[in-house]
This record gives structure tokens, sequence and C-alpha cells, in this order.
């Protein structure tokens, strides 16, 4: 499989502090890799890195070959909040990359409505995000960073507020979308059992400095479903990540 | 319309207050008039009051627009360059620990009798609150917000315009309805130090003659000219704003 992210020897100071260090990373295209680790570990300031919105301080990082320099055309991002224009409707927020990319908003408007019933905003179009509820206004968010079709990715925690319910319901349907549109993500969390449920990888990071200290595969077969949860293959998994969490110093 | 019945409630509890003490304890009229005889002196002088009124209307309007014409976009540029802002921060500040009221006579010295030297007047007490407010407003952008513009490749541009400045409006809003009553005190304030005509001028006048009826006159008009300005930058605000929590929960009780 050729690899669409390849990270060599990054590292990233702030000041005397060390953020990050030594982290070497292949994700292969179509992949879906979760990094886990506990508050603090580097993991958001990795995502940064790759969505070049911030530069390394060593190393490199190649984005389908290219090096990053700053944000790149192919990729999307979802924040850890969903961060709507208050002013925009639901479409016209989906809208937003588009405009800002200078894009054809008009060529996309089949795929705006796809992407709408696919995520299951129909009927809120037309809604201004203070009339969403969270995971709602969540799946806005992820509308948004798919719209111009990036092949890759990034999410950083989307769903780390949303409530356990609306968090399963959202699990679903990234792996529904993923498993439709054969992007590559890598998927930012601190459950372990989301990061078993969508990935293939399971990168479990180490605090201080921010380091890989394990990569999980889980071989799972697909689509999974959260009745999966109780059989030993899924457990297995868990306590594989659990069991290196606690190793590199994370207490339950 | 049903939400005025209560300010109008709070207003007739206030006239028949004031009623009753000038009945009870005997004011005389030079001192407190009765409220009948203001109402009567506003309908026996109204095309006088008006004209004087309109002058005022025309300064404070004036002075008004001035802070926004220049008060926002010096919050542009305050934003824009920390050097711009190093250097001129600390004198804004300075500004308004310094009385402008204490200009105003060196203003008239200037720029003579005019209309000009009122409206600078009301531009120096009304533009300081847009600056800061619309400075505040602009800095209030979120990180992540920034992060999710510059994963868009925007421009600079294009971040000023499409997030910076929508984001700011709130705040932009609330040094406006600042400034609009500001504005007003500011053109009376003009006013007294050399006019010949205006509400201020009109006060003095009053004053010097005791002539309390016309003065109570002169002052309800004032109120009636502060409410309503500040009540058309807030209608400005809420076709500006509708999505703002401010616009839309005014209803709910913040205590």
């Amino acid at each position: 499989m050729k690899s669409i992210i390849a990270l060599e020897d990054v590292s990233k100071r702030f000041g005397p502090f060390t953020a990050l260090e030594s982290i070497s990373l292949d994700v292969a295209e179509g992949e879906f890799v979760s990094i886990v680790g506990t508050s603090g570990c580097g993991k958001s300031t990795l995502l940064r890195l790759v969505a070049g919105l911030m530069p390394t301080s060593g190393g490199s990082i190649r984005i389908a070959d290219r090096e990053v320099t700053g944000p790149t055309d192919d990729v999307g991002i979802a924040f850890q909040t969903p961060v709507l224009l208050p002013w925009r409707n639901v479409r016209q927020n989906i809208e937003l990359p588009l405009e800002v990319r200078k894009l054809d908003v008009g060529r996309h408007q089949a795929e705006l409505t796809r992407m709408i019933d696919l995520v299951g905003l129909r009927g809120f179009e037309d809604r201004h995000p203070y009339q969403l509820s969270g995971g709602m206004q969540q799946r806005v968010a992820l509308c948004r960073a798919l719209i111009h079709d990036p092949s890759l990715v990034l999410m950083d925690e989307p769903f780390g507020a949303l409530d356990a319910m609306t968090r399963e319901q959202m699990n679903l349907e990234i792996q529904r979308i993923w498993m439709e549109t054969k992007k590559t993500i890598v998927l930012i969390t601190h459950s372990i059992i989301e990061a078993v449920f969508l990935a293939d990888r399971i990168v479990v990071m180490q605090s201080r400095p921010g380091r890989i200290a394990s990569v999980i595969d889980v071989k799972l077969p697909r689509p999974r479903s959260f009745t999966d949860i109780a059989t030993p293959e899924f457990q297995d998994a868990c306590n594989q990540v659990r069991l290196l969490m606690n190793a590199t110093g994370f207490t339950e | 319309m049903k939400s005025a019945y209560y300010p109008l409630g709070t207003f007739v509890v206030f006239v028949l207050g004031w009623y009753a003490i000038s009945i009870l304890f005997e004011v005389p009229a030079y001192l407190l008039p009765r409220p009948e005889a203001v109402i009567e002196r506003l309908g026996q002088d109204f095309g006088y009051l008006m004209r004087h009124a309109w002058v005022t209307t025309y300064e404070t309007l004036g002075g008004f627009l001035l802070s926004v014409l220049i008060g926002v976009p010096l919050a542009f540029i305050i934003v824009s360059s920390s050097i711009v802002e190093k250097a001129i921060m600390p004198w804004l500040v300075l500004s308004q620990t310094f009385p402008k009221v204490a200009l105003a006579p060196l203003i008239v010295v200037w720029f003579g009798l005019g209309i000009v030297p009122k409206i600078l007047v009301t531009f120096l007490v009304a533009f300081f609150p847009v600056v800061i407010s619309t400075v505040v407003g602009l800095r209030s952008m979120e990180n992540e917000m920034l992060e999710l513009a510059r994963s868009m490749k925007a421009s600079r541009f294009q971040i000023f315009w499409r997030f910076r400045l929508p984001l700011a409006l709130p705040s932009l809003f609330s040094g406006l309805k600042v400034s609009v009553a500001f504005s007003v005190v500011g053109a009376v304030i003009a006013e007294w130090v050399g006019a010949t005509e205006g509400l201020g001028y009109l006060l003095l006048t009053a004053n010097a003659n005791l002539d309390t009826a016309l003065l109570f006159a002169v002052l309800a008009i004032l109120t009636v000219l502060g409410i309503v300005l500040y009540y058309a930058v807030e209608m400005f605000e809420q076709r500006l704003i509708p999505w703002h929590a401010s616009v839309r929960l005014k209803e709910v009780p913040a205590l």
C-alpha cells in the first residue's frame, strides 16, 4: 500500500518544553488510524503538525510525497469543538470551505445534499448552529471537513464533548462514511473503545516527552457494530491498548 | 409591543411620585414644577423646543457618526499592527482619564461657535467606547476558529472579512450603544461652552431665568432623544446579528 502520510523523526518544542520527540509513522492510503494517549501527550500537536498549522522543530512530514510547509488542499479537519459560524445556517456552514477556496459552490450542490443525507441532517439545512444539538453541530463540522472531497481527513477528538449515545451513533456514521468513501482518516481520541471500534491501527502515545509507545493492529472484521464490543476479540484489543497505556504511566 | 407596557408602567409610577411630592411637600414651582406645568410648557413651546432639539440631534448624530467612522477603522489598524497598538493605545487610554470637557473651551476658540466644535466635542466624548469594543471584538476569535480558517487556506483578508469582523459585531454593537448615549451628553456639554441654539443652550438660559418648567421640558426631550437613538442602534443590531445570544435570549433572566 502506498503511504499518504510519512512522518520521519518528527519533533516539536515549545521553548524549553519538548512536546514531541522522534515520531516516525507511515499511514497508508485508505487506512483508518486512531491515536490514543493521555491528556498532554502531544497528540493534538501532532495532528496540527500534519495539518500544516504549525511548523515542526525537526524531522520531516510528507503528505502524498510532498513536504508539509503549510495547510494542504487535499486535507479536511474536524476539531474538538464544531467551530461553526453562528451567522450561517447549516448549508452555508458546509459551503464555507468552498467559498474560501474559491471553488464553484453550485457544482458541489449534489455532493452537499448527499452529505447532508449521509449524516442525517436532512430537514435541518436552514437551521442555525444555536438551533442544533451538540451532536448535530459536530455532524455539520464533519460535512464541512469532507465537502471539498479531501483524500485525507484529520479529526481531533471531535466527539469528546458528546454524550455516550450520540458518540456511538457518530462512530457508526464515521465508519460508514469511511467505508463508502475510502478516505484516509486519522482520529485522535482518548476513548479506547472508540479507537478500537474504528481503527485499522492504533497508535498509543506516551507523554513527557510525547512519543509513540506502540502501534497495534486491529484485525476485527468490518463493518463493526457496538454489539461486537462484548466479543473476546474486541476485549482483547481494548486490553492490549489499556495495558500499554498503563505501562506508560496512565493510571485508571 | 406588549413589552412597552413595563417601562410605561415605571414611567407612570415615577410621574405619580413626582406629583405626590410636589403637592404633599408644597414644593415651590421654581424648585420643582408640577408635571402638568411641564406638559403644558412642552405643548406651548413645541415648535420652539423642536427647533432647538433638531440642532442638538444634528450635533449628536454628527459626533456619533464621526466616532464610528474614525473609531472602527482605528480599531482595525490597532489590531493589525502591534507597533501601532503600542504607540497609540496608552495615549488613547490616557485621553480617557483626561477630562475631555476641559478641551471644549479650547475647541471653541479654534473653531468658533458653529456646528463643527459641537461635533468635535461630541466625538471626543463618544469615540473611545467604539474603539475599545471593536478592538475587543476583533480579538475574540477562538484559536480553533483561526485554525479552521487557516486549514482552508484563507488569506489574511478573508480571515478578517469572513471570520473576525462578523465575530466582532456583538462587541462592536455594545460599544455603539454606549457611544450613542455618550453622544447626547457630548452635544449638551459642547453647547454649554458656547452656543446660540440647541437644547444645552436652552438649559443654560432656563437655568439663568429660574425657568424650571422649561428646564424640565428640555430634560424630557433630551431623555426621549437618548432613548430613540439608543433603540435605533439596537434595531440595527437585531437586523445585523439576530444569531447572537444577547439578541436571541433577551427574554431570559440573566441572574
